[in-house]
């Protein structure tokens, strides 16, 4: 006690004047982040994540803005274009509307073209081969050789009078193998047979190129000129219409769903978590329980049942309904994770002392639980967006989604995987969309968690 | 201090590894069940599906493994209906008369008959045999047909009897069955009177719902005749010795068959694949697992690289696009009705959408093949020729609006097999109605059950469906839009049209029966009863070493009954 009286006592006044205001004292040697600010910095930092996160801001732009630049419409048919890959020759030569041939040939000798062989029609007239009961006509992409593989049979006439045939079977700018073969008297192919080449144009006529505006009306386009048919970047589908603008249509539906139900469901989840994980007790138990009720219900079934509850006819868009059903029966994994969050959080001491200073429960939610949870609920959403995605690419895939001619990414691949092996165009376009979608919303939710993980800043 | 971490890195690694080391003998195991679980399950699967794997042709046991595009429902013949049972039932039964391999009619059970104005006469061969060993007598005619008809077995087909004394009557309820005009007058003598004048009873005969049924084996099988291999009595080339449901059959020669020197060449015939899926066909094919698979255009490119012998087959089916004729429908309309039809260009769609071979334009309700008196009847009473036209079809829309008084039309529901062909078509003229008359067209995509009951039930307002022949006379479609045909889905009724069908189902003048038809077919396409969308026909390859098999439009679908296995068959004879 007198110790402490004699130290006192060595103060003098000087002691007691203010300090001068020193200029280094409170610099700080980083600047000052806030979460979100620290986040984007670990995310930037992430290459991958970046790119992905390009990928989704072009995404977006293709699907809002694109139609705007692509002015085609994705349910126009472009008969004279169908199947075709991207990069295709479309050029095209002009010549007289079609009109049916009469059957007039020219004179000559054995298997002939008559006329101009075009994508209109190829006709040939033949002479009746020696003891045939009747022709049947092939047309090959490869010369007959020893195989004797004439290729694929046109037509088949029983009669040796008839001894022409105008073969407009989706005749493409190429060349085929014409043969005719002599029938027995049982309309059985034996091998006599005559052969010839041929070289098909591809034509369209004036009032067509007029029609699909491919010309000005006033333009001194002439039957002979060539010009070039309607472009199609990616190609066609199987009927003639525009990929790209296909794709484009399909993007809204996808994005629609894709973000739309998983925004939806993780907010319920979030609600729905965080009452019950801040509750505990018997509601909690009740309202987990309900939860795992929810899981256990079988989505496909619940899809179709929505479908018909919705009174959704025949021909209308299954859209809506796989909205509600994803909405309903997808909430629960996140109304988990946020409780399991609520629940850690709600015995942290800061909660306790924010309790003991009258905090009221509305403030200990929206101001500690809830914050505290948000980099797990982002994360969530970026991880639901593409599996949602995919489930509506999948149910769209087996014609549960939209309807017709609505494209979707899902049934467009559903469309193009009937003719893989030809135009593989058709598959690999909107699959390699759905896959580059997909990856690029994983990639960054995998980059955000990464950024937001508290945990892991410590460790840094 | 450096003694404990020495020693306690000692204990660390000897932990890690023994860890390790258990964890590798844990994998061994792991590795060895797995190994031994695979073994076990292949065994097994090649124990059970003894059928998969033989291969296509079997030189030395003269077999041959196939594959057909569905399970039949059942075979009970009287209740059948769908192109796959009447293929089973052709190779295991036999009617009255047949079809031979030149698709000519041809004796069967009967050895010789007489088709007189009132009815016919069918004097059966002694050594027909039912494969057990017992002979087939006139009986079973007249209790297999009976049954037919029975209101309580709810045939399909009965109709397709109805030329038969009393049987509309007695299919509706109002008569017993025994007073149907068919009489056994002894057991070889079959008796039949006619309801009406019937020319071509002897085509009908050589119809699978025509079949016999003998009474006593009916009756032991309590009601399950048909649904198993062992609950049905055959009579044909073939008998049905082991069916496994939904996955394969396994047909073997009928040593009872009368004529099994004849038909019936090949002696097992082993289902081994049931399956619609053209691709798996194709690849069964490519192995060697089945002789002959279907090509569709987009299989062609590569059939052509492989080099095969593509044949093509006309089915015989006729597929159309048929409006709603029930009052509350606007397709009632005639003009909303022409309207469809002058946007519609069958033979765009055909060489240019669907680009298959086979297929050929539609043009008329009749196809090519139908014979007419002399020649085919669509030479001699050829049909109106369909020219769309866009300008014309505006035209007609605008009439049937101010005679309904819309402004708008609403949605029109079309309703359609859901298949890939389907889907194109119903795609195709999606987009033609909307582009050409601006009109909003829903899809009811159904599989086909499901269509069949939407399109009976007069659910739709434009039914896109196809129409195969039963027997060879061109009534098989002729009567297709009678008011009274049950198929005529649209229900459209036309005093004209059911006049001339009464005059083509009586009259015994062939030029007279065509010029009706005729009449029928003009009517059909003036007042837009049915766009003709296509004649259905195949591409398809088939082994080279198998011989006689073929694809019919009368009968079976697929016919091995006169295939023969040739060893030396190759690819270039």
């Amino acid at each position: 006690m007198t110790d402490y009286a004699d130290q006192t006592s060595s103060f003098n006044a000087t002691d007691f004047e203010a300090l001068e205001r020193s200029q280094d004292v409170n610099v700080i040697s980083r600047p000052s982040l806030s979460y979100w600010q620290d986040a984007w910095i670990r995310l930037k930092a992430n290459k991958r994540a970046i790119t992905s996160l390009y990928i989704i801001v072009f995404l977006l732009l293709f699907t809002i803005v694109g139609p705007w630049v692509w002015r085609i419409d994705p349910a126009i048919q472009d008969l004279d274009q169908i199947s075709q890959p991207p990069g295709t020759d479309r050029s095209a030569l002009i010549v007289e509307s079609y009109v049916a041939w009469d059957g007039e040939t020219d004179v000559g000798n054995g298997l002939r073209v008559i006329g101009d062989p075009n994508s209109q029609a190829v006709r040939l007239a033949w002479d009746a081969l020696e003891n045939a009961n009747g022709h049947r006509l092939y047309r090959n992409r490869f010369p007959v050789g020893e195989e004797m593989a004439f290729g694929i049979p046109l037509a088949e006439y029983f009669d040796n009078n008839i001894v022409t045939h105008e073969d407009r079977l989706d005749v493409r700018p190429d060349t085929y193998f014409y043969s005719v073969v002599a029938l027995d008297d049982r309309g059985q192919v034996t091998d006599n047979f005559q052969t010839i080449e041929v070289e098909v144009e591809r034509v369209t006529t004036l009032a067509e190129a007029r029609e699909r505006g491919l010309v000005d009306e006033g333009s001194p386009l002439q039957v002979g000129d060539s010009i070039n048919l309607e472009a199609h970047p990616l190609g066609t589908d199987y009927l003639g219409r525009d990929m790209l603008a296909r794709l484009m249509a399909g993007a809204r539906v996808s994005l629609f769903i894709g973000i739309g139900a998983p925004t939806l469901f993780v907010l319920f989840g979030v609600v729905f978590g965080s009452v019950a994980g801040f509750m505990g007790g018997r509601v909690d138990q009740f309202m987990m329980r309900f939860a795992d009720f929810v899981v256990a219900l079988p989505f496909l079934l619940f899809m179709i049942l929505f479908k018909i509850a919705f009174g959704i006819g025949p021909g209308e868009s299954g859209v809506l309904p796989m909205l509600i059903a994803l909405v309903v029966l997808m909430w629960p994994a996140t109304a988990r994770l946020v409780r399991g969050q609520i629940i850690q959080i709600r015995e942290q001491g800061y909660i306790e002392a924010s309790k003991l200073l009258g905090a009221s429960t509305p403030y200990l939610v929206l101001r500690h639980m809830l914050p505290n949870t948000i980099g797990v609920v982002l994360v969530t959403l970026t991880f639901e967006i593409p599996r949602v995605i995919f489930v509506e690419a999948f149910l769209s895939f087996i014609g549960m989604g939209v309807a017709p001619p609505t494209p979707s990414w899902g049934s467009m691949s559903n469309e193009g995987i009937r003719t893989m092996l030809i135009t593989p165009h058709e598959l690999i376009f909107p699959a390699l969309i759905i896959s580059i979608t997909v990856l690029a919303f994983n990639l960054l939710g995998d980059g955000l968690r990464d950024a937001l993980d508290a945990r892991m800043r410590n460790q840094e | 201090m450096s003694d404990t971490s020495s020693v306690a890195l000692d204990t660390d690694q000897s932990f890690s590894r023994s860890a390790g080391k258990q964890l590798l003998i844990y994998a061994g195991y792991g590795f060895v069940f797995i190994v031994a679980l695979f073994y076990f399950l292949s065994v097994a699967a090649t124990q059970v599906g003894g059928a998969a794997g033989g291969g296509a042709i079997n030189f030395e046991e003269n077999s041959i493994t196939i594959a057909l595009r569905q399970e039949p429902p059942q075979l009970d013949h009287t209740r059948a209906s769908d192109a796959v049972s009447f293929t089973v039932l052709t190779h295991t039964m036999e009617g009255l008369l047949g079809y031979d391999n030149d698709n000519q009619l041809t004796p069967g059970v009967a050895e010789r008959w007489e088709i007189r104005e009132d009815g016919a006469t069918f004097w059966l061969r002694d050594n027909a045999l039912w494969s057990d060993g017992q002979p087939i007598t006139a009986h079973d005619f007249v209790f297999g047909w009976r049954k037919v008809l029975d209101p309580a077995t709810a045939s399909i087909y009965a109709f397709i009897m109805y030329p038969i004394e009393n049987a509309e009557a007695i299919n509706s309820g109002e008569l017993p069955p025994e007073t149907l005009g068919v009489r056994a007058i002894s057991d070889s003598v079959l008796e039949v009177s006619f309801e009406q004048p019937t020319p071509y009873f002897e085509k009908l005969v050589a119809f699978q719902t025509f079949y016999p049924v003998r009474q006593d084996f009916f009756e032991s099988t309590n009601g399950r005749y048909g649904a198993d291999a062992d609950q049905l009595l055959y009579n044909g080339p073939y008998v049905i010795t082991e069916w496994v449901h939904s996955a394969s059959m396994r047909w073997e020669k009928n040593p009872n068959y009368w004529n099994k020197n004849n038909v019936g060449l090949i002696d097992t015939i082993e289902v081994a694949y049931i399956t619609e899926d053209v691709n798996a066909k194709l690849n069964l094919f490519k192995d060697g697992q089945i002789p002959n698979t279907q090509l569709v255009a987009s299989m062609l490119d590569s059939a052509m690289e492989q080099r095969w012998n593509i044949d093509r087959f006309m089915e015989g089916s006729i597929f159309w696009v048929v409006s709603n004729f029930r009052e509350e429908r606007l397709t009632n309309n005639y003009n909303l009705r022409r309207a469809l039809q002058l946007s519609v260009d069958p033979v765009e769609f055909v060489y240019k959408v669907l680009k298959e071979p086979g297929y050929m334009p539609g043009t008329s309700m009749f196809p090519y093949w139908i014979k007419g008196a002399e020649n085919l009847f669509r030479q001699e009473h050829p049909p109106i020729e369909h020219v769309p036209n866009e300008e014309l079809a505006r035209q007609h829309l605008e009439m049937a609006k101010q005679e309904l008084q819309l402004d708008e039309f609403p949605p029109l529901v079309m309703l359609a097999d859901d298949s890939p062909v389907g889907n194109m078509t119903t795609e195709y003229l999606q987009a033609q109605f909307s582009e050409k008359l601006g009109l909003e067209i829903r899809i009811d995509k159904q599989i086909f059950k499901q269509r069949l009951l939407k399109a009976n039930a007069g659910d739709f307002d434009i039914l896109v469906n196809g129409w195969s022949p039963d027997y060879d006379d061109i009534l098989t479609f002729g009567d297709y839009f009678a008011s009274w045909n049950l198929n005529n889905r649209g229900r459209y009724n036309n005093s004209e049209l059911d006049r001339n069908v009464r005059i083509g189902q009586t009259s015994l003048d062939q030029n007279e029966r065509m010029a009706a038809f005729a009449e029928v077919q003009r009517i059909t396409y003036e007042d837009a009863v049915v766009i003709p969308l296509y004649e259905r026909g195949w591409s398809f390859v088939v082994d080279p070493r198998l011989k006689g098999f073929k694809r019919r439009v009368i009968g079976p679908e697929v016919d091995y009954r006169f295939a023969y296995i040739d060893r030396n068959g190759s690819s270039a004879d």
